[in-house]
């Protein structure tokens, strides 16, 4: 059982906040990441979680108790590490046995348990082994076998597929998910990779500037974000201008963008005249004979699809896709754009403007 | 300009930059490795003097103390220096804290002070024997005592500095996974940094055993003063006792037959000795295996909380404070007292024979140690490169006295007598000094990537403009730093000096005469005006350097 509640947690060096009143519950056997650009305070967060660090401010409850103040080798949190941090001078064996070493539990069960950790992820064959003489994807999962045979129901996972090959990467992230879905436990993930966050966690927690911005599962936040921000950093989208021009009692939206074209929305409680921006991914952007006049700039094969990049005559990019065997626009071309109005989100537009809304520094 | 350019062409062929790098290689060798062993040619060619030697029953038993003194007050003082250097290394690099960077700064002022001076000042703190005017605490220590102690001054600082320079290179982060694993922070350092430290252990081992060893003009000052040094010997106070001409010097005692014999037995035996302990050493450190099987957890907790880990840093810095700073800076203590005569033409004579010696030979270093460091750093895995990277130590490791006596003898079978006293002390100075710039500079040309000089050259860079470009202003400050250190490593060398010629009237020979004369607070003043001019000139030269750095940040 591993429950995790954070309450009022803020860190400050000196005057400044790396993380501000956070309030946090993560249910047992969740998986949930943190996203957010870097600075934002991610990493400060797991290392409270995990008792390196004591907050300035707030508490950390484990199943009910309040365990700010135990130290770091009495809190029990399995935690792994950006760069692996395998110890250089053991084998991978005597890596994944130093929990149970330094527990004093026994030669017994430091052979069991390192053998049965090391099997777990496939690298029992190795275990007689120097982590530096195996690849990086391999020291990775020695790292989260060691972090796992502490017995540790909780685990910290810090940028942990970061310094891997793209290849690598996105296989280690669904067996770690399969692992520790199997194991139930409770898995804090941190990375500033959405797409990475999308396909593994249970919940994605984005944070901005030492703070949470939004919280929800992958498909909330891909289809419903609550902000500029979240709409922009979670996935890719198109960002335009426009003001609430329509709205029907029953919410029913249309809005006018920069040049006069009509479009519609989903339903809002906007009032008309309101300044609005409104999101449209990619993929909910379709080319008609009619609708929004655009000019093409380019159009780049991205692997699988077509990446068009339009200037609208509302002077917005409008990014769209086209499948990878249909025929495309060439750059120069004049296409006519429509949106999925179930797909377009709309927002407030944001004061200090759309720029400064979705930067990441 | 033409002249650069000419090289910066000439560099551009692979033969030229061989030519370079054998005359490197056949400079280091002729000038360095061979002139510091050569006494051991002697062991056959002046076998009837050494044998005579060996026969004499008082001087056989004499030398036989004196090395045993040697090795045994080395070993002690480098235990020690890493017990106690090892929580200040942690101190230096792990915690933050007002006032760091004065410590970091006190922590290096015994390296440039001249040992002498230090050997004045420790006595003086501990024993105040007749004739210092200063009262001290009056203990009633053991030469042997005493001399560890001395010895503890000088080493201490190479000690922390080799440990904390590994310990920076050591990620927190291994220590935080052991804690994050259920280990307290005690077993955690047990278990995980200090198995990585080997390295710096046996460089920090090497160098303190090695510095203690050589150690002579302090360590006669000190014997002078305890008025012991015709019945307490080590190895290189022995040999500085051999020529000491004054009341109570072995001159007197000896004819020069015996002199000769002695020297070279004694040489050649802490020779010999100190290379087999360099290699037992290496060999030692890296198969020893730290009892760390085994974990006490309960202890571990005990030792990691509370009370115990403030003590443990409350002693370590006592410890820098009392054993170190304090008596190294009690010779400060006559400022306080009526300035006496100081015959000031003999001083700055002195002074400037000394300035001249360490100027060139630092120059020299940095010229011929470039190639080599250049060399050793880019060729580690090579079989040539481990070699010369071994053997480079060799004249750290040689006792200086030893290594003086061996130089003479050397330079004297080639015709070179003493009339040429200053060019044999500048090589000797060279000799000993040579390492410690080839060392720091391999350090710091290790850490750059090669990959900028290849960049450089991509665009069109010789080899030679590449280096001159690109490498040099990167390690800039390690150059630097290796020279004050072979600097001021100069500036305070008596044994070898005294070996090679008696005459030659540096200022360490010039105090120790001084001391030998009962001229204390002459000494003192005379040591006083050294150790500022030497901190005028480090401050300037770190004055420089950080501006510059500054600059390139």
């Amino acid at each position: 059982m591993a429950r995790i509640k954070l309450e009022h947690i803020s860190m400050r060096f000196g005057d400044f906040y790396a993380v501000r009143d956070i309030n946090l519950d993560i249910n047992n056997g969740e998986y949930v990441t943190i996203l957010g650009p870097s600075g934002c305070g991610k990493t400060t967060l797991i290392k409270i979680i995990s008792g390196i660090w004591t907050p300035t401010e707030g508490k950390v409850f484990v199943d009910g108790m309040d365990v700010t103040n135990v130290p770091l080798e009495d809190r029990d949190v399995g935690y792994v590490f950006q760069n692996i941090c395998l110890f250089p001078h053991l084998t991978l064996k005597d890596n994944v046995a130093y929990s149970p070493r330094v527990k004093d539990q026994g030669e017994e069960a430091m052979g069991s348990l390192s053998t049965e950790y090391l099997s777990l992820v496939n690298m029992l064959s190795r275990a007689g082994m120097f982590p530096k003489e195996i690849s990086g994807g391999e020291q990775q999962k020695v790292a989260i076998a060691r972090a796992l045979a502490s017995g540790s129901k909780m685990l910290m996972l810090d940028e942990p597929l970061s310094a891997l090959d793209a290849r690598v990467r996105v296989e280690l992230r669904y067996e770690l998910r399969r692992l520790v879905k199997k194991l139930g436990i409770t898995v804090v993930h941190i990375t500033h990779d959405q797409e990475e966050a999308m396909s593994v966690s249970d919940r994605i927690v984005l944070m901005r500037y030492g703070s949470i911005a939004e919280v929800g599962t992958p498909l909330e936040l891909y289809r419903h974000p609550k902000s500029v921000f979240a709409a922009n950093f979670v996935g890719e989208t198109n960002l335009l201008e426009c003001t609430v021009s329509e709205r029907t009692k029953s919410g029913k939206t249309r809005v006018k963008l920069r040049g006069g074209q009509e479009v519609r929305a989903s339903k809002t409680a906007f009032n008309v005249g309101d300044p609005v921006v409104i999101s449209v991914r990619p993929e909910h952007v379709y080319t008609a004979n009619d609708g929004l006049r655009a000019e093409v700039r380019s159009v780049v094969f991205m692997g699988t699809y077509w990446r068009v990049r339009t200037i609208a005559d509302s002077r917005d990019f409008v990014d769209f896709n086209v499948p990878a065997d249909e025929e495309v626009p060439k750059e120069g071309d004049v296409v006519y754009l429509v949106f999925n109005k179930k797909a377009v989100v709309v927002f407030a537009r944001p004061q200090g403007g759309i720029e400064e809304e979705i930067k990441l520094e | 300009m033409s002249l650069l350019k000419r090289i910066d062409e000439l560099s551009g062929s692979s033969k030229v930059r061989k030519a370079w790098f054998s005359f490197a290689c056949a400079i280091f060798l002729v000038v360095i490795v061979i002139p510091s062993i050569f006494v051991v040619t002697n062991l056959v060619t002046d076998w009837d003097l050494v044998s005579m030697v060996a026969q004499d029953e008082a001087i056989r038993s004499t030398i036989i103390g004196a090395v045993a003194n040697s090795f045994s007050i080395a070993l002690i003082v480098t235990v020690i220096d890493i017990l106690v250097g090892l929580p200040m290394a942690w101190i230096m690099v792990r915690k933050d804290f007002s006032g760091k960077k004065w410590l970091d700064t006190l922590l290096d002022m015994p390296l440039a002070f001249p040992t002498a001076v230090l050997g004045i000042s420790v006595v003086m703190f501990w024993v105040a024997p007749e004739g210092v005017n200063i009262p001290g605490l009056g203990l009633n220590l053991s030469p042997y005592m005493l001399l560890v102690l001395l010895h503890i001054l000088f080493t201490y600082p190479y000690m922390v500095r080799s440990l904390s320079a590994i310990l920076e290179q050591i990620d927190p982060n291994y220590e935080t996974a052991a804690m994050t694993l259920g280990a307290s922070r005690w077993t955690a350092v047990r278990t995980i940094t200090i198995p990585l430290f080997r390295a710096g252990l046996a460089t920090g081992f090497i160098l303190c055993f090695a510095r203690s060893l050589s150690e002579t003009g302090g360590t006669y000052i000190a014997l002078s003063m305890m008025d012991v040094k015709s019945s307490f010997f080590t190895g290189p106070s022995f040999i500085s006792w051999l020529k000491d001409t004054e009341p109570g010097g072995g001159a007197l005692m000896y004819s020069s037959d015996e002199m000769m014999g002695a020297q070279i037995l004694i040489s050649v035996v802490m020779i010999v000795l100190a290379l087999i302990l360099l290699i037992v050493v290496r060999r030692l450190i890296a198969r020893f295996h730290f009892p760390m099987d085994k974990v006490w957890p309960e202890l571990g907790r005990k030792v990691s909380r509370g009370a115990l880990p403030k003590a443990k840093d409350f002693v370590t810095i006592a410890f820098l404070i009392v054993v170190v700073l304090l008596p190294a800076f009690y010779i400060f203590m006559y400022l306080a007292e009526p300035a006496s005569d100081i015959d000031y033409g003999g001083l700055l004579g002195s002074i400037g024979i000394s300035f001249l010696v360490a100027g060139v030979a630092v120059v020299v270093d940095i010229l011929i140690g470039i190639p080599m460091a250049m060399y050793i750093a880019r060729h580690k895995g090579q079989k040539l490169g481990q070699l010369l990277d071994s053997v480079v130590n060799v004249p750290l490791i040689i006792p200086t006295t030893a290594l003086g006596v061996s130089l003479a003898l050397f330079w004297g079978s080639l015709g070179l007598d003493s009339t040429f006293a200053l060019l044999l002390v500048i090589l000797g100075h060279i000799s000993f000094t040579y390492p410690l710039v080839v060392r720091n500079l391999v350090g710091a040309i290790e850490e750059v990537d090669p990959a900028y000089e290849e960049v450089a050259m991509t665009l069109g860079a010789k080899p030679f403009q590449a280096f001159r470009k690109v490498l040099f202003p990167i390690v800039k400050s390690a150059v630097i730093a290796g020279g004050i250190l072979a600097f001021t490593r100069s500036l305070g060398e008596t044994g070898a000096t005294l070996a090679i010629s008696p005459t030659m009237n540096t200022v360490p020979v010039y105090i120790t005469n001084l001391v030998n004369q009962h001229a204390y607070s002459e000494a003192a003043m005379c040591s006083i005006v050294l150790i500022l001019i030497c901190f005028v000139i480090i401050f300037g030269l770190r004055m420089i350097t950080n501006r510059r750095s500054r600059r390139n940040a």
